[in-house]
């Protein structure tokens, strides 16, 4: 399936349409990267020294510093995994009497596995393969033989107590220790299961496959970005964008891209300072990375055309470029203690979406080009998909 | 029945012998010419025998002497082979003389002696077994063990090809055969082989055993046909259906029955696909009834059932031995003896009479030992029943006082209000598969052998493998699509490193999606709706095709005019050459009319004669660079030449744009003197020029401060500035005290140069950039329009704008190129921890932007970024300050046929509403006016 292959994507999330023949497609639309100061180098040679950026530095290394977890988060998160990937690994090995599904396989992703996690939020993932399908029973069923036999090794060890809850994804353990930790369990199955998802019954196609999609997350990352340098400026990032509306919508996983991107992705494949990388990550995301019409960044996990921030919509592509770009401009004149947290502005007002004045000069926020309209994207390509859809449907 | 088939196999074994030999003989070469044909010979003989023996043993009464004549006939044919094989040898290794070492080489042995090979592995086989049969008395049986190893192997050999056989043939072979490998020892063995084969053959020939077994198993194809039973009994009992029929007649009309027929052939089914069956698992199987029931409980319901009874009742009335009420398991192999020798027969599948057999014979076969052990895993693997599988989705609807009052069942969606009921609806095929379909895909669940399902699981099944490959094929197609645009996006720096793919993005597979894929170089794009919008735009800005002429002719008549002025002031200071100059210079511009008239291909226009001073000529070829060396020299024109700078040399004109510039390059310091000179002169040699069309009046100015003059007819203004390439030097300080006051301002002359430069490199870098031209002009008039724009001055802003192209690394079609500048203004280039914009034209780094202030890099970059999102966002059109063109009205075939719409477009351009014709119009205008811009 061909995401957003299309001009400007039409920010549906997930794959979903298999009705599509496969080879009806009526042209490519050859998507360009967008302009990248750091790829673009030789034809913009700095022609006046580079300005003192330690500052920048400073506060992001400061701010890293606070974002990371503290010893305690990490290990009672470590210990409550440990215990819990040693629950779901007997019943992988021996299912025994349980027999609400079969499991074929635990696997850790997200933050926890990619070492991203922030302080505060102590939540590990851990994806589950079912051999068999995911109904909302078995779910039910994986959760309370895990809380049981959890708790069976909580009490054998005499540290507090675990409970269980479920939802869409999953199910979430979450320990109430001295210090508090949860995993959420994410539920999905075995690939060829896929198609045999029914709404009704099993959890939700979309839920399933994008779990299937977090592990080849985790794997790609672990495979391409591990520098450590990348992990500081997915923390820093992914704070960022929780402190400011506009950027809320980017999921960890364009961070993730995006923060790889940034570091590594230069003529020199060596990583670049941090300073250098977050200001080349504001003013990608300013230039339109995010934006439809714009090549953005190809997601590596997915089939061939694929660009990660499809999962947006069209309104919030608008906003996090318009975000991202009032961002860029507040942190050109100084702005940046405010952008990354280190000072709240104005009692924790959104620095992006207030009229502000440095050294005389004034930063005002932009006003959103996206406009809903009832015939959206008035333009031939767009039309083309359109009635490609409505054809092959 | 089995040790029929087997039998079969046999001969057929046989039939494909003479096939494998004969096929042999074709794939060899000439070499073989001779011992092929005395293999086939031999072959032929064996064959002859072995049906021979057949019939024998159909008559079932072979007498010594006719014994004694297949022994014979054997014996021959194995020293007949055995001539032939040496022959066989010897001509091999004549022909294959690669093979250097031929007896010890393995591969070369296994090949030759390949016909040879399966012959003597099946014969002595049997040697040994039979050896044992006879000894143990059973002769049939293990015979039929034996059989199916030899039918094995024959058929292994006939399928296998010639070359594979090495392979083949040590697997199937017994070790001892193996050992036998030497080419002498080979011979004894394959002798001794025969010889006992035909011995034994015909020891057991007379045997009782025998007898029966062929009974049997020549017989077997028609003997299917239930032959009365043995009693001569009022009753008429059908053994396949179990019935008893009341008369003659309707025994007769049973048989011929459809009900019957079926039967039988489940029958024979059964028999043939025991061993598909054997691991169907815990299937429970009524003997009596030959009734097969999916469990325990079913299998109870059918013991109770009137049917049962009824057919109990039969076998007691005929006396028949009842089998126990305990159900037998299917694919058992004890359930065959149950019943009568000869329905045991009938009954029994094949693999199943071997194993019980050999469960007794402790000397039958390696082989069917493995077998036999596989039958035990199998029979132990089989759970004794079904386990009840989706407790969890059967809710119990409870009444009031809390009592069970129905059940239902959520995946089949159906209710019972039985306990009992729910308990087998959990254990019942039907909602085993819903539970397989929604929980547990994996789950066995027993598929009813009727053909019909079958042939449905296989339709499926090839829909499914369809389905796969439509996927397999769009997922190399979009593959390879992905690589095109790789391909044409090439030179660029990978803008990703890939990570790694999944496989299956790997495939290669041109020719799939080559039409639908971007066939064309990037010029063939579709165009998109930005493009059209700044296509149309761009015809919106660009100047008139009468205002360009008359801009041309005013900078053309000044040129001329100037060119006439510094002829003039050259013979004013070389009055003694004046005579002999100027007769030559006329000549040449007669003589090249149409080489330089005047500064219409936007280089200099060099006033400098060929005859002149070359060391001058050197100079103002050079356009500003040559030396302060040209002051001594003596002929050295004041004005050396005349260039078309800014918009007018850049092709930059917009409409409504007045004002051009030109620089007149002087050999010295341009002087005050001189321009007054020129000022007042020019007008005169401008008249000189005007010939019969023109009407119009020339005014010219004189702007000191500027340094400059200004031609000007009412519309079109011409500057003309003076400049040096002296002016760039330094002075010593004397020079410049002395000089200061009649020389023209130094800035405005070093601006007037710099202009002279900026006007060259845009000719050699910016102009040949796709798209750049044109989104300069756009830019222009964005800077014209927008007050945020306009601190941005002309030169940094082509700067900006051919860097962003340049870096794009691939041609950009407009829309996108106006999008690129956006991005990168977007993106922090213009503000102050950006990088700059280097100027080119400069030997030390200059930035071009100069000192703009914060506020205006703020509020351009503020602004660029609104457009960018508004470009990304179809509002090109607001960034454009137009009116939103309408949509391209797809003419047939819609988006299936995109090129052959654009084609088709562009050819009926006329009658096009919308503003496909329009932007075709503009592009061959654009094209005409910019040959003649260039010419």
């Amino acid at each position: 399936m061909v995401r957003g292959a299309g001009r400007g994507g039409r920010g549906m999330p997930g794959r979903g349409g298999m009705g599509r023949p496969p080879f009806n497609r009526p042209r490519v639309l050859m998507l360009r990267p967008p302009f990248d100061l750091i790829l673009a180098e030789p034809a913009f040679p700095r022609c006046k020294p580079a300005p003192d950026d330690s500052a920048l530095t400073q506060a992001l290394l400061k701010r890293h510093a606070e974002l990371c977890p503290t010893p305690a988060e990490q290990s009672a998160v470590l210990s409550l995994v440990t215990k819990l990937q040693t629950v779901l690994d007997n019943l992988v090995v021996a299912p025994g009497d349980f027999a609400a599904c079969q499991l074929e396989e635990v696997r850790q992703v997200g933050s926890y596995k990619k070492g991203t996690m922030m302080a505060g939020k102590n939540v590990a993932d851990i994806v589950v393969i079912m051999k068999t399908l995911p109904t909302k029973e078995a779910v039910e069923g994986l959760s309370n033989k895990v809380n049981e036999e959890l708790n069976k090794l909580m009490r054998a060890e005499g540290v507090g107590l675990v409970s269980c809850g479920s939802h869409e994804r999953g199910f979430t353990v979450t320990s109430t220790g001295p210090a508090s930790a949860a995993v959420r369990v994410l539920v999905t199955t075995l690939h060829q299961n896929l198609r045999k998802l029914e709404p009704e019954v099993h959890l939700d196609y979309k839920v399933i496959s994008s779990h299937l999609a977090a592990i080849r997350h985790s794997r790609w990352f672990e495979e391409n970005a591990h520098h450590s340098s990348i992990k500081v400026l997915i923390r820093l990032l992914r704070d960022m964008c929780a402190r400011h509306t506009g950027l809320e919508p980017l999921t960890p996983w364009m961070i993730d891209l995006l923060a790889h991107h940034c570091i590594m992705n230069n003529p020199a494949r060596q990583a670049l300072p941090i300073n250098v990388a977050f200001r080349r990550a504001l003013s990608l995301v300013a230039g339109g990375l995010f934006l439809p019409g714009c090549a953005g960044l190809p997601d590596p996990c997915e089939a061939a055309h694929a660009r990660a921030h499809t999962a947006l919509d069209l309104a919030a592509q608008d906003a996090a470029a318009a975000t991202a770009q009032t961002l860029l401009r507040v942190v050109a004149r100084g702005g940046h203690r405010y952008v990354l947290g280190l000072q709240a502005f104005e009692g924790g007002k959104d620095i992006s979406t207030e009229i502000t004045v440095w050294d005389g000069v004034v930063v005002s926020p932009l006003a959103p080009a996206y406009q809903e309209t009832p015939e959206p994207m008035d333009t031939d390509d767009k039309d083309d998909d359109g009635v490609q859809d409505g054809v092959a449907a | 029945m089995m040790a029929a088939n087997n039998y079969f196999g046999f001969t057929h074994g046989g039939t494909q012998y003479g096939a494998a030999t004969a096929g042999a003989a074709y794939g060899g070469q000439t070499g073989y010419a001779v011992a092929p044909a005395a293999t086939a010979a031999t072959y032929g003989t064996q064959r002859a025998a072995a049906t021979g023996y057949d019939t024998a043993y159909q008559a079932a009464a072979a007498t010594q002497a006719a014994a004694h004549a297949h022994a014979h006939a054997a014996v021959a044919a194995a020293s007949a082979y055995d001539a032939s094989k040496s022959a066989y040898y010897q001509q091999a290794a004549a022909a294959y003389p690669a093979a250097a070492p031929p007896q010890p080489q393995p591969a070369y042995d296994a090949a030759a002696a390949k016909p040879a090979y399966s012959t003597p592995a099946t014969y002595t086989q049997n040697t040994i077994v039979v050896q044992g049969g006879a000894r143990a008395g059973g002769g049939a049986k293990p015979y039929g063990g034996v059989y199916t190893h030899s039918h094995s192997h024959t058929a292994t050999t006939a399928a296998a090809s010639y070359p594979a056989q090495p392979y083949t043939a040590p697997a199937t072979q017994p070790p001892k055969q193996s050992a036998n490998r030497g080419n002498t020892a080979y011979d004894t063995a394959l002798y001794n082989a025969a010889t006992m084969y035909v011995a034994q053959q015909n020891k057991t020939g007379g045997g009782g055993g025998w007898k029966n077994y062929n009974k049997g198993g020549v017989g077997a194809g028609q003997q299917r046909r239930p032959k009365p039973p043995p009693k001569a009994q009022q009753l008429h009992y059908c053994d396949v259906c179990r019935i008893s029929c009341a008369g003659p007649q309707t025994y007769k009309e049973h048989l011929e029955g459809q009900k019957h027929k079926k039967k039988e052939a489940a029958v024979k089914l059964a028999a043939a696909g025991a061993s598909a069956r054997a691991g169907g698992g815990a299937a429970l199987r009524c003997e009596l009834c030959d009734v097969t029931c999916t469990g325990a409980d079913a299998y109870a319901a059918h013991v109770r059932g009137i049917k049962h009874q009824k057919v109990v009742k039969l076998h007691t009335m005929l006396g028949k031995p009842i089998p126990s009420t305990e159900p037998t398991k299917l694919g058992g192999a004890k359930k065959t003896v149950a019943g009568t020798p000869k329905i045991a027969f009938v009954a029994s599948g094949g693999l199943s009479t071997v194993a019980s057999t050999s469960n007794k014979d402790q000397n039958s076969p390696q082989g069917d030992k493995d077998k036999e052990g596989e039958e035990k895993e199998d029979e132990a693997d089989t759970e004794p029943e079904v386990q009840p599988v989706g407790q969890d989705y059967i809710e119990e609807i409870r009444g009031d006082d809390g009592k069970a009052l129905s059940f239902n069942c959520k995946l089949c969606d159906c209710k019972f209000n039985d306990p009992n009921a729910k308990e087998m609806h959990m254990k019942g095929r039907r909602h085993r598969l819903q539970y397989k379909k929604k929980v547990q895909p994996d789950l066995e669940v027993k598929v009813k052998p009727s053909m019909h399902q079958r042939k449905l699981a296989e339709a499926k099944a090839q829909r499914l493998l369809v389905r796969d490959e439509i996927w397999a094929r769009r997922r190399m197609h979009e593959g390879m699509e992905e690589e095109e645009r790789g391909y044409w996006e090439g030179g660029m720096e990978p803008w990703w490193p890939r990570g790694p793919l999944p496989p299956h993005h790997h495939h290669h597979h041109h020719g799939m999606g080559v039409p639908y894929g971007p066939v064309g170089p990037v010029g063939r794009r579709p165009e998109t709706s930005d493009d059209r919008h700044v296509v149309a735009k761009h015809a919106d800005i660009y100047p008139h095709d009468h205002q360009l002429a008359d801009i041309q002719r005013v900078v053309s008549h000044t040129e001329k005019a100037l060119k006439s002025l510094s002829d003039a002031l050259a013979d004013h200071a070389r009055p003694k050459a004046q005579t002999g100059n100027k007769p030559g210079q006329i000549d040449k511009k007669d003589d090249k009319p149409e080489g330089k008239e005047d500064g219409r291909d936007n280089q200099l226009f060099s006033f400098v004669g060929e005859g002149e001073a070359t060391g001058a000529a050197a100079e103002g070829g050079a356009g500003g660079a040559g030396g302060a060396g040209g002051a001594a020299g003596a002929g050295a024109r004041a004005l050396k030449g005349v260039m078309r700078v800014g918009l007018l040399a850049k092709g930059l004109l917009l409409r409504g744009d007045r004002d051009v510039r030109l620089v007149v390059l002087c050999h010295d310091r341009p002087t005050v003197t001189l321009l007054k000179r020129v000022a007042t002169d020019l007008p005169l040699h401008l008249a000189k020029l005007k010939t019969a069309s023109d009407e119009c009046k020339y005014k010219v100015e004189l702007l000191a401060a500027e340094g400059a003059v200004q031609v000007s007819d009412g519309h079109v203004s011409v500057l003309v500035s003076l400049t040096s390439a002296v002016m760039r030097e330094p002075a010593e300080g004397g020079d410049i005290k002395r000089d200061d006051k009649d020389v023209l301002p130094r800035q405005k002359c070093l601006d007037a140069l710099a202009a002279l430069r900026h006007a060259k490199w845009f000719q050699a870098r910016a102009a040949s950039l796709q798209s750049c031209v044109i989104i300069i002009r756009i830019m222009r008039d964005l800077c014209r329009r927008i007050p945020n724009w306009t601190p941005l001055n002309p030169y940094a802003m082509e700067l900006l704008v051919s860097g962003v192209m340049q870096s794009a690394g691939a041609a950009l079609s407009p829309g996108e190129a106006l999008r690129r500048v956006m991005e990168a203004v977007s993106g922090g280039l213009l503000l102050e921890h950006g990088p700059g914009l280097r100027d080119p034209c400069e030997k030390e780094l200059v930035d071009a932007l100069g000192n703009l202030p914060p506020q205006k890099r703020e509020d351009l970059t503020a602004s660029a970024q609104q457009f960018l999102r508004q470009i990304a966002f179809r509002q090109i059109h607001k960034v454009l300050d137009m009116e939103p063109l309408p949509k391209v009205k797809h003419a047939t075939g819609g988006w299936k046929f995109p090129r052959k719409r654009r084609r088709s477009n562009t050819d009926t351009e006329g009658d096009q509403p919308n503003g496909e014709g329009k932007i075709v119009k503009t592009e061959e205008k654009m094209d005409a006016s910019e040959n003649s811009v260039k010419k």
